[in-house]
C-alpha cells in the first residue's frame, strides 16, 4: 500500500519536472515557428507566441529566392560540409581512440594529453594560424580549407577511448588474434561494432559542433556560394543596419537551419537505442 | 614503437618551418612613394571584395563592357563584422584581393599595416579629383599631397529627420538650432513622447555630430599622431546630450534592434539626426509612419550657422600586391562615377553617391512618398557641401570604437558620464597606438 | 603485441588523425606562440611594420590589462554559479529519463536535445527578444526587471547558455546511465533499494566519470564564451567589448594587433588548462588512474 503510493507520488512528481523543462526548452523555439509565420509588420505587433495573419508560405518563397536562392545553397553546403566531416570526422576520432584504449606504446599518455590539450586552445587563436597554412597552399576560399580542420575533434578521441576501454573486451581481441584476424580487420569486423552506440554519440556531437561553426568559414570563406548556413545567416544579420528587411529573412532561415539537425537526431536515435542495447549485454 | 610519436614530430618540425618562412617573406614591399601605374599588357583579371547588396548586378554591367578587365566579386559580412579582418589576414598572408571595399574610418588602419596601394602615379585616378566631394576627397588622401589611398564610394551627410505630423499637432516649432532642439526635447515629453533615442553602441553618429561642431579626433603631422577626443567641439557634443540624458529627454534603445525600429514604429522617437541612409532605415523599419516624415538641414551650434556632419561612407581602395593597379583603379574609378553605375548602386543598396555630379541622379532628384513627396536628398545635396574637409580618422579605430562605446553605455546606464568616457577613449587610444608602435604624441 | 604487425596497425590507427591533429591544432598553436613573442615596430606615422623578437613584452601587457583580469574574475564567477545549476538539471533530468517513472521518454529526450541543435548565434539572439522589455512574450516579467541591465545580463547570458546545453550534458550522462549493466541493478532490488536509494547511491557513482567530463568541458566552455556576450553586446548596454576573456581576444585581432592578442590567447589557454587540470586531480583524489 505504501509502496504503491510511494511510486504514484513519485511518478507525478517526475513528470511534472519533466513537462516543466520541457516548457522552458521548447517555448523559445515556438517563438521562433510562430515568429517565422508571420508579416515583417505583425512580427512587432501581435501576440509573440501566437499565430497573426499566416505568412510562413510567403517568408519561405522570399527566403529561397533571396538572391538566387542563396539560402538553399547554403543549407546544402552545410550538409556537406557537416555529414561528411562528421562521418569521416568520427571514424577517424574512433581509430585513434581505439589505439590509445587497446594498445601500450610509449608515448600513449603523452600524445593522449596532448590530443586532449587541444580542446582548451581557443578557437580564435587558431583562426589566423589556419589562415595562413591554407594560404602557403594557396587553398583557402575552397571547400577543403573548412573541411579538412573540420575533421579533427580531439573530444571524440576522448569518448572514444573510453568507450574503447568499457565495451571491447582484451579478450576478445587475443580471440581474434588467434584467430589470424589482422589487426585492422578486427577492428572494423568486431571492435567497431561493439563501440558503435559510443559512435554514434560522437557523430552526433561531432555533426552539431561542425553545423555549428562558423569563425572558421567566416575566415577561410570569401565566396558566398561556399557559405555554411550558419555564416550566411550570420552575414545577414551583420547587414540589418542597411538592409531591414533581412531581418525577417534571419529569422525564419533560423527556424528551417535547425530542421536538417531534428532529423539527424531522430534518425539517429533509432541507431543509438537499438546500439546500446546491444552493447550493454556485453 | 616508437614511430608513430617521431613521425608526429617529423611532421610538426617541417610544418612549423613552413609558417616560419611564410611570416618573414612579405615584408620587402615598399611602403612610401606612389605605385607605378603602367597599363598591363593583355587581358587581366581583378578580385573585389564586398559587401553591398546587389554588388555583383554592378559588377555584371562593367564585365560586359570590357571584356579585357573582367572583375570577379565576392561577398561577406560588413566591415567590420569579419571582412575587415579577413582583410587584415590576406594582407598577411600577401593574398588579399585586387579590389576591396572600406569604409573611410578604417583606410587609415589599412594604411597603417602597409595594405594600400597609392594611386597618385595613376593620372586617371588624380584627374578625377575634381569630379569628387571636396570632404570625401580630404577621406581618401588624408589631406596630404601625392597620395591617394582608394577611390570615394558613397557618403552619409547628415540631417534632421522628423514626424511632421506629430510636431504640427503639437504646435512645436522644427528646430533649427542646438538649443531650440534642446527646448523642443521638453515639449516632445511633454506630449508624451521622446525626441530622439540616443545612440549608446553607434559611436558613429556622435563622431557625425563631433565633426559637424569642429571636433577634430585625429592629426597626423608626418612624425606622430595626435588624440584629441577631448577637444572643445567634442565636449561640447558630449554635455549636450550628457544634459538631455540627466533630464531623461532622450531614449536609450540599442540602435538598430527590433526595439528600436519599434520606437520610431510606434511614435515614440519623433526625430532622428541621422545620414542619408535612414532613410531607408526609417521607411523600412518603421512602415507603418508612411507620409508622416519630413527632412529638415541638421540643427545648428550657432543661430543661421551652416555645417552639416557625416556618418558612414566607404571607398574602393587598392590593396598591397595587386599585380594590376591600373586597372584597379580603372574600374574603381568607373564604379564610383560612371551614372549607369552610381544609379545601379543606389537602386540596389541605397548609396548616396560621393561625387558632385551623383546629387543629379534621377532617382534622388524625386520626391519621396514615404516623406510625403518631399524632395529629401536636396537637403541631402546641401548638406554634402557643408561637411567639413579635413576631419582625420585614427588608425585604430576598431579600438576607439569599442572604448567609447563601452564608456558610452556606462554612462547610459548610469555610471559615469559621456565626458568621462571620452577621457578614458582618449587614454586607451594612445595606449592602443604605443602598443602598436606608432608614434603618437602624449 | 605478439601479433604479425601491431605497429603497422598503429600507424594506420593513429597517423590519420594525428597528422591532421599536427596540421590543424598542434602547428597553429605553435605559430600563436611565435607570434606572442614577437612585437611589431615602424618608422613614422605610416611607415611599414617589422615584426621583432619582442621577448615577453605582450605578456607585461597581457598582465597589466585590468579590463582581461576583470573579465576572468567575471567568467569565474559566472562558472561557479552557471555549470553547478546546469549540471545538476541535466543530472537530474537524465536520471529521471533512465529512472522508468515517466512515460514517453523518446519525445521528451528530443525536447530536451532541441536547443543544442540551435547555434549559438541564433540562441542569443532569440533570447535577445524574449528579454526585450517591450517585444517579449513575457512583457509583465521584462518589464519590471532588466533582464539586460549591469546587474542582470551576466545570468540572462547564463540562462542561454544552461538553454542550449543541459541537453547536450543530459545526453552525455544518460548515455553513460544506459551502459550500466542490468545485473548492478538486480542486485540493489535484491538488497531492497528503493528507486531514489538506488539513483544517488548506485548511478551517481556510477556515472561520475561522466558528470566529470561534462563538468571539465564545461569549464573550458565557460572560459572561452564568445558568441553569447557578442551577440548581447548588440542590445544590451552593459555588455562590453572585453566582457569575457575571448571576446578580448576577439577585440584585439580586429584592431589588428596580432602579437597581443595570440598572448592573451596563450595565457587563456594555459589558465583554462590550469584549471581544468586543477579540477581533474581534485576529482580524482584516491581515484585508481
Amino acid at each position: 500500500m505504501k509502496g504503491i503510493r510511494e511510486s504514484l507520488f513519485s511518478r507525478a512528481g517526475a513528470t511534472a519536472v519533466m513537462l516543466l523543462c520541457t516548457l522552458y526548452f521548447l517555448v523559445p523555439i515556438w517563438w521562433l515557428l510562430v515568429g517565422a509565420s508571420k508579416s515583417r509588420s505583425q512580427f512587432s505587433s501581435t501576440e509573440p507566441l501566437w499565430f497573426a495573419d499566416f505568412h510562413l508560405g510567403d517568408n519561405l518563397s522570399e527566403l529561397f529566392a533571396y538572391r538566387d536562392g542563396v539560402f538553399l545553397r547554403w543549407m546544402g553546403n552545410s550538409i556537406l560540409y557537416t555529414g561528411g566531416a562528421a562521418l569521416l570526422g568520427t571514424i577517424l576520432a574512433a581509430m585513434c581512440g581505439y589505439a590509445l584504449a587497446k594498445y601500450r606504446f610509449p608515448g600513449r599518455e603523452a600524445l593522449f594529453n596532448l590530443v586532449l590539450g587541444g580542446v582548451l586552445v581557443p578557437a580564435t587563436a587558431l583562426a589566423l594560424p589556419l589562415f595562413l597554412i591554407f594560404s602557403q597552399l594557396n587553398a583557402t576560399n575552397t571547400f577543403w580549407s573548412v573541411f579538412l580542420p573540420s575533421l579533427v575533434n580531439p573530444f571524440g578521441v576522448y569518448l572514444a577511448r573510453i568507450y574503447a576501454t568499457a565495451s571491447v573486451p582484451d579478450e576478445l581481441l587475443e580471440a581474434a588474434r588467434l584467430d589470424g584476424s589482422g589487426e585492422v580487420r578486427t577492428f572494423f569486423t568486431i571492435s567497431a561494432k561493439l563501440m558503435f552506440p559510443a559512435l554514434v554519440t560522437i557523430f552526433l556531437f561531432h555533426f552539431v559542433a561542425v553545423w555549428n561553426n562558423f569563425l572558421l568559414p567566416l575566415i577561410m570563406l570569401g565566396n558566398e556560394r561556399l557559405f555554411p548556413v550558419t555564416l550566411g545567416l550570420y552575414s545577414w544579420n551583420t547587414q540589418v543596419n542597411q538592409i531591414p528587411e533581412l531581418r525577417m529573412l534571419v529569422i525564419v532561415g533560423a527556424l528551417i537551419s535547425i530542421l536538417p539537425l531534428i532529423v539527424a537526431f531522430l534518425f539517429l536515435q533509432r541507431f543509438w537505442r537499438s546500439g546500446l542495447g546491444a552493447g550493454s549485454v556485453k | 614503437m616508437r614511430f608513430p610519436m617521431r613521425s608526429l614530430g617529423i611532421v610538426l618540425t617541417s610544418a612549423l618551418a613552413l609558417t616560419a618562412c611564410s611570416s618573414t617573406s612579405d615584408d620587402s614591399t615598399e611602403s612610401s612613394g606612389a605605385a607605378s601605374c603602367a597599363p598591363s599588357s593583355g587581358p587581366v583579371t581583378l578580385n573585389f571584395t564586398s559587401w553591398i547588396p546587389g554588388i555583383e548586378t554592378v559588377v555584371k554591367a562593367w564585365n560586359d563592357k570590357n571584356p579585357d578587365i573582367q572583375v570577379t566579386v565576392q561577398t561577406g559580412p560588413n566591415g567590420n563584422g569579419g571582412t575587415y579582418q579577413n582583410f587584415f589576414n590576406q594582407l598577411k598572408a600577401g593574398n588579399a584581393p585586387d579590389l576591396g571595399q572600406i569604409e573611410y574610418d578604417a583606410l587609415p588602419s589599412f594604411r597603417v599595416q602597409d595594405g594600400l596601394t597609392n594611386l597618385a602615379d595613376c593620372t586617371e585616378v588624380t584627374a578625377a579629383k575634381d569630379q569628387f566631394v571636396d570632404w570625401t576627397w580630404g577621406q581618401v588622401t588624408f589631406g596630404e599631397e601625392n597620395s591617394v589611398y582608394g577611390i570615394p564610394q558613397d557618403a552619409g551627410p547628415m540631417a534632421l529627420f522628423y514626424r511632421k505630423d506629430l510636431f504640427e499637432k503639437n504646435g512645436i516649432a522644427i528646430p533649427t538650432t542646438w538649443d531650440e532642439y534642446a527646448a523642443a526635447a521638453e515639449k516632445v515629453k511633454a506630449a508624451g513622447g521622446y525626441i530622439t533615442n540616443f545612440s549608446q553602441s553607434d559611436i558613429n553618429q556622435f563622431a557625425g555630430l563631433a565633426w559637424q561642431a569642429g571636433g577634430r579626433w585625429f592629426a597626423n603631422d608626418g612624425s606622430q599622431w595626435t588624440v584629441n577626443l577631448q577637444d572643445e567641439g567634442t565636449t561640447k557634443v558630449a554635455n549636450y546630450w550628457q544634459g538631455l540624458l540627466d533630464k531623461k529627454l532622450v531614449s536609450t534603445v540599442p540602435p538598430w534592434t527590433t526595439e528600436w525600429d519599434n520606437a520610431y514604429n510606434k511614435g515614440n522617437a519623433w526625430t532622428w539626426v541621422s545620414a542619408v541612409w535612414g532613410a531607408n532605415s526609417i521607411s523600412s523599419g518603421a512602415p507603418d509612419t508612411s507620409g508622416k516624415w519630413a527632412v529638415a538641414p541638421m540643427p545648428q551650434w550657432t543661430a543661421g550657422g551652416t555645417s552639416a556632419g557625416n556618418w558612414g561612407g566607404s571607398s574602393t581602395a587598392v590593396f598591397k600586391g595587386s599585380k594590376h593597379p591600373y586597372e584597379a583603379a580603372k574600374f574603381a574609378l568607373w564604379l564610383n562615377t560612371d551614372q549607369e553605375a552610381l544609379t545601379l548602386l543606389n537602386k540596389e543598396a541605397n548609396l548616396y553617391p560621393a561625387t558632385k555630379s551623383g546629387a543629379t541622379l534621377p532617382a534622388l532628384s524625386e520626391g519621396v512618398e514615404f516623406y510625403g513627396g518631399q524632395k529629401i536628398y536636396d537637403v541631402f545635396a546641401t548638406a554634402s557641401t557643408q561637411v567639413a574637409a579635413d576631419f582625420v580618422w585614427g588608425p585604430t579605430m576598431t579600438s576607439t570604437y569599442a572604448t567609447a562605446s563601452d564608456g558610452f553605455k556606462a554612462a547610459v546606464s548610469g555610471s559615469g558620464t559621456l565626458a568621462d568616457a571620452l577621457k578614458t577613449t582618449q587614454t586607451a587610444t594612445i595606449d592602443t597606438l604605443k602598443s602598436q608602435s606608432i608614434p603618437v604624441a602624449e | 603485441m605478439r601479433s604479425k604487425s601491431p605497429v603497422r596497425a598503429l600507424l594506420f590507427f593513429i597517423l590519420p588523425f594525428g597528422l591532421l591533429f599536427a596540421a590543424f591544432y598542434l602547428l597553429p598553436i605553435g605559430y600563436a606562440i611565435k607570434q606572442s613573442l614577437y612585437k611589431v615596430q615602424r618608422t613614422g606615422t605610416f611607415g611599414p611594420a617589422t615584426e621583432v623578437f619582442g621577448g615577453f613584452e605582450q605578456y607585461q601587457r597581457v598582465f597589466e590589462n585590468g579590463p582581461f583580469w576583470s573579465s576572468v574574475g567575471r567568467v569565474l564567477l559566472f562558472g561557479v554559479v552557471q555549470v553547478p545549476v546546469m549540471l545538476g538539471l541535466a543530472l537530474l533530468l537524465a536520471l529521471l529519463l533512465d529512472s522508468g517513472l515517466v512515460k514517453g521518454r523518446g519525445f521528451f529526450r528530443l525536447a530536451f536535445f532541441v536547443p543544442y541543435a540551435v547555434p549559438g548565434v541564433v540562441a542569443a539572439i532569440m533570447w535577445g527578444f524574449l528579454y526585450s522589455p517591450n517585444l517579449s512574450p513575457f512583457t509583465s516579467l521584462t518589464s519590471s526587471v532588466d533582464f539586460l541591465s549591469a546587474d542582470f545580463v551576466l545570468w540572462s547570458m547564463a540562462n542561454v547558455v544552461t538553454w542550449v546545453y543541459v541537453g547536450y550534458n543530459m545526453l552525455i550522462i544518460y548515455s553513460a546511465l544506459l551502459a550500466i549493466p542490468q545485473e548492478v541493478y538486480e542486485a540493489a532490488k535484491i538488497d531492497g533499494a528503493g528507486p531514489w536509494r538506488t539513483a544517488w547511491s548506485i548511478k551517481v557513482p556510477l556515472v561520475m566519470p561522466a558528470i566529470i567530463l561534462t563538468t571539465v568541458f564545461s569549464i573550458i566552455g565557460t572560459l572561452q564564451l564568445l558568441a553569447e556576450p557578442q551577440v548581447f553586446r548588440t542590445f544590451s548596454s552593459a555588455v562590453s567589448s572585453t566582457y569575457t576573456p575571448n571576446l578580448t581576444v576577439y577585440s584585439t585581432s580586429s584592431i589588428p594587433n596580432f602579437n597581443l592578442a595570440a598572448a592573451f590567447s596563450v595565457v587563456l589557454a594555459l589558465a583554462t588548462c590550469a584549471l581544468s587540470f586543477t579540477f581533474l586531480k581534485a576529482t580524482q583524489r584516491g581515484g585508481d588512474k
